[in-house]
């Protein structure tokens, strides 16, 4: 028997490795191996206030910080009722796509793209090609300065708060951001062009089902009731109460792992499964950069969904250029959270945080105070669909070299943009 | 002179601060021309884990006897070590109701199998090994990480804000959500450096930054409970960030 392992992942958050065994050129066991420390905020947050848990749990993770923080302050919202402004649903959704865009430039030009030019980190690719790192420190910046204004901070948004937000920006903010992302227009055709002009990454075949979010309209796809699951032109749909039977929890015979599965099938969540869910979105210049990048939907391959978070950082710039467009027009109203009236019950909102789905569900007592908590995160649902393509990786390598085994699995792992600290709540720890 | 040998590492929490590090977007190039990143495993592959270092700068909390290994090989190898964000300066927010019962928890949350986790109650690094400069925040002040550098290059000691933020607060002219609302403001115990960001957006501090130094944790409490709060939920709040205990 030989063992392949990946001790320390690199350029992903959070700490992290790959176990893989093998029997001959039999995969005996995969294992995406977590070592993050369990900070047990679900349990620590019990007996807090309602208004104590968002900013508490918006420390899960840094990254996703602003979803989590919405996802949150939805969740509680719903369990008590509160239906906030048209305003407040423009705004936030212009902080979610704040955070994708900063989320996506970071991954594709920081975290991935060293692997496809050979490199060590995006600092090493910076000496060589410093246009496509300062390509993406540009839109990064954006995505930030979109955090900065609508949240007040671009890790840990403070300016959020249940109800609405401490204070809405002011009228000129949001003229200077308009101006910001009218210039990153023609930043995005760049991003096509560097992405399409990327080395293929071609080694990893499979059947995959994917999770998202059904999207009730074009324009606002972070949010909504209803997951579609679907794989080759199957589809089945999960209402936002019944979210556990996304979670079932099944044990594998190759680990201890507890992992997410849907009908005993793992699935993928993030921008390639929510492009596949929602295929209607790419219309106009999506569709003619995803000619470009040659992708075909529903894709078998899991590394298309740097191809999806390429696509997505266009669609984000566009749509937060609209939403900000809509404000000015409508005129920014100076308006005060809602009022807050606890009552006892159970409160459930499911996002597409930058990674896939991202699902907050709170129980409160009569006087608001947390009776239990229960957060499940993207890359806690993607560790078996993780785990199944580096099964499918090694088994369609023809090589049984370890160094390109490791590389291309590491690539794999980062193609799913993993969130360690996040995937902490579900996966099995080593 | 040659180049300070650096490294940035993360323990527990959930990478805030070496992302605020990596959002410096206009000095980052600017940056690793003037210091040599040896090992920065969120950034880079070719992390070097054994060399010596002029400075580490460490984030988040120790929950693990991995972390704590971790860290101690960190600190042999490095000249200065400098806790960065407030779960290595403080804990942080996995530190606050240090005294719960950890063995439930863990199983409530991973069931049986959590008995087994190599899990303890969050500490501050300072408790583990020697800590030469704490630069606290949830997460750090991008400016804060920037005057450390450039201080460092200077061979000057960097120095951060000793006074509380409602200092700040005042300097900003925002009213005060304590006195003339009423609302649980977190900003007479806690360091300074945010500018009062969140009072100046009418959202009370909840203390993210951890406490100033001296802060007077029992007269807060006195004039919370003259508000007529719950001397319980305002005790917990006080340690959200920080597992600062409060006589009862």
């Amino acid at each position: 028997m030989s063992t392949i392992v990946i001790e320390h992942l690199a350029r992903v958050e959070g700490h992290g490795g790959i176990t893989v065994e093998l029997e001959g050129d039999t995969v005996t066991n995969v294992h995406f191996d977590v070592f993050e420390g369990a900070r047990l905020l679900e349990p620590l947050v019990r007996g807090k206030r309602y208004d104590e848990v968002a900013p508490i749990l918006s420390r899960i993770c840094s990254i996703c910080s602003a979803a989590h923080t919405l996802t949150s302050l939805k969740a509680t919202e719903n369990a008590f009722g509160i239906r906030v402004s048209p305003q407040t649903e423009l705004l936030r959704e212009l902080l979610f796509r704040g955070e994708s865009i900063e989320s996506h430039s970071l991954h594709l030009f920081l975290l991935a793209l060293p692997d496809y030019l050979n490199y060590p980190s995006a600092i090493a690719v910076a000496a060589d090609k410093p246009a496509a790192v300062l390509l993406g420190l540009r839109l990064k910046k954006l995505g930030n300065s979109i955090q900065e204004v609508i949240g007040g901070r671009a890790v840990h948004p403070v300016n959020t708060v249940l109800g609405g937000f401490g204070k809405v920006p002011a009228i000129d903010e949001l003229i200077g951001l308009r101006s910001n992302l009218m210039q990153a227009l023609g930043d995005c055709d760049t991003v096509i062009d560097i992405i399409a002009s990327l080395p293929a990454a071609d080694f990893c075949h499979s059947d995959t089902l994917y999770a998202a979010l059904r999207s009730p309209n074009l324009d606002s796809y972070y949010t909504g009731d209803e997951v579609m699951v679907m794989s080759n032109g199957n589809r089945a749909i999960v209402n936002a109460a019944d979210y556990r039977s996304l979670t079932n929890e099944k044990s594998v015979p190759h680990s201890n792992a507890k992992h997410s599965t849907f009908r005993g099938s793992p699935f993928m969540v993030g921008s390639l499964a929510r492009l596949t869910v929602n295929p209607r979105r790419l219309t106009g210049k999506l569709a003619v950069a995803m000619k470009r990048l040659k992708l075909q939907l529903p894709a078998d391959n899991p590394m298309d969904n740097n191809k999806a978070q390429a696509l997505e950082l266009i669609n984000d710039v566009e749509r937060a250029l609209e939403i900000i467009e809509q404000l000015i027009r409508n005129g920014i109203k100076d308006e005060r959270p809602i009022p807050v009236h606890p009552r006892a019950g159970t409160g459930t909102a499911i996002t597409e945080a930058p990674r896939g789905l991202l699902i907050h569900s709170y129980t409160y007592d009569e006087q608001g105070h947390v009776v239990s908590a229960d957060v499940i995160t993207p890359t806690a649902l993607n560790a078996a669909s993780i785990e199944l393509h580096f099964r499918r990786a090694v088994e369609q390598c023809a090589e049984r070299d370890e160094a390109v085994i490791g590389k291309r699995l590491q690539m794999i792992a980062r193609a799913y943009d993993p969130c360690i600290s996040c995937s902490v709540h579900l996966v099995r720890r080593r | 002179m040659s180049k300070p040998t650096v490294g940035i590492f993360g323990l527990t929490g959930c990478a805030g601060d070496q992302l605020v590090i990596l959002n410096c977007e206009d000095q980052l190039l600017d940056l690793v021309a003037l210091i040599d990143i040896r090992d920065f495993l969120m950034a880079s592959s070719d992390g070097q884990a054994d060399c010596a270092l002029d400075i580490a700068l460490v984030e988040g909390a120790v929950l693990t006897m991995r972390d704590a290994e971790t860290l101690r090989a960190i600190r042999k190898r490095s000249g200065l070590l400098i806790a960065l964000g407030t779960c290595a300066v403080w804990g942080g927010v996995a530190a606050m109701d240090r005294g719960a019962d950890r063995a439930k928890m863990l199983e409530d949350v991973y069931g049986e199998r959590g008995k087994e986790y190599d899990s303890y109650p969050a500490q501050a690094l300072h408790e583990i090994v020697k800590v030469d400069l704490n630069i606290t925040g949830c997460p750090i002040e991008k400016e804060h990480f920037l005057a450390a550098v450039a201080a460092l290059l200077n061979g000057d000691p960097p120095l951060y804000p000793d006074y509380p933020v409602c200092t700040e607060c005042r300097m900003r002219e925002n009213n005060c959500l304590l006195i003339e609302r009423g609302d649980i403001c977190c900003g007479p115990i806690t360091a300074a450096g945010c500018n009062a960001r969140c009072p100046g957006l009418r959202i009370p501090c909840i203390g993210c930054r951890g406490p100033v130094t001296d802060s007077n944790a029992a007269s807060a409490l006195a004039i919370f409970e003259e508000k007529g709060f719950d001397r319980q939920h305002i005790a917990g709040r006080l340690r959200t960030f920080s597992p600062v205990e409060v006589a009862q």
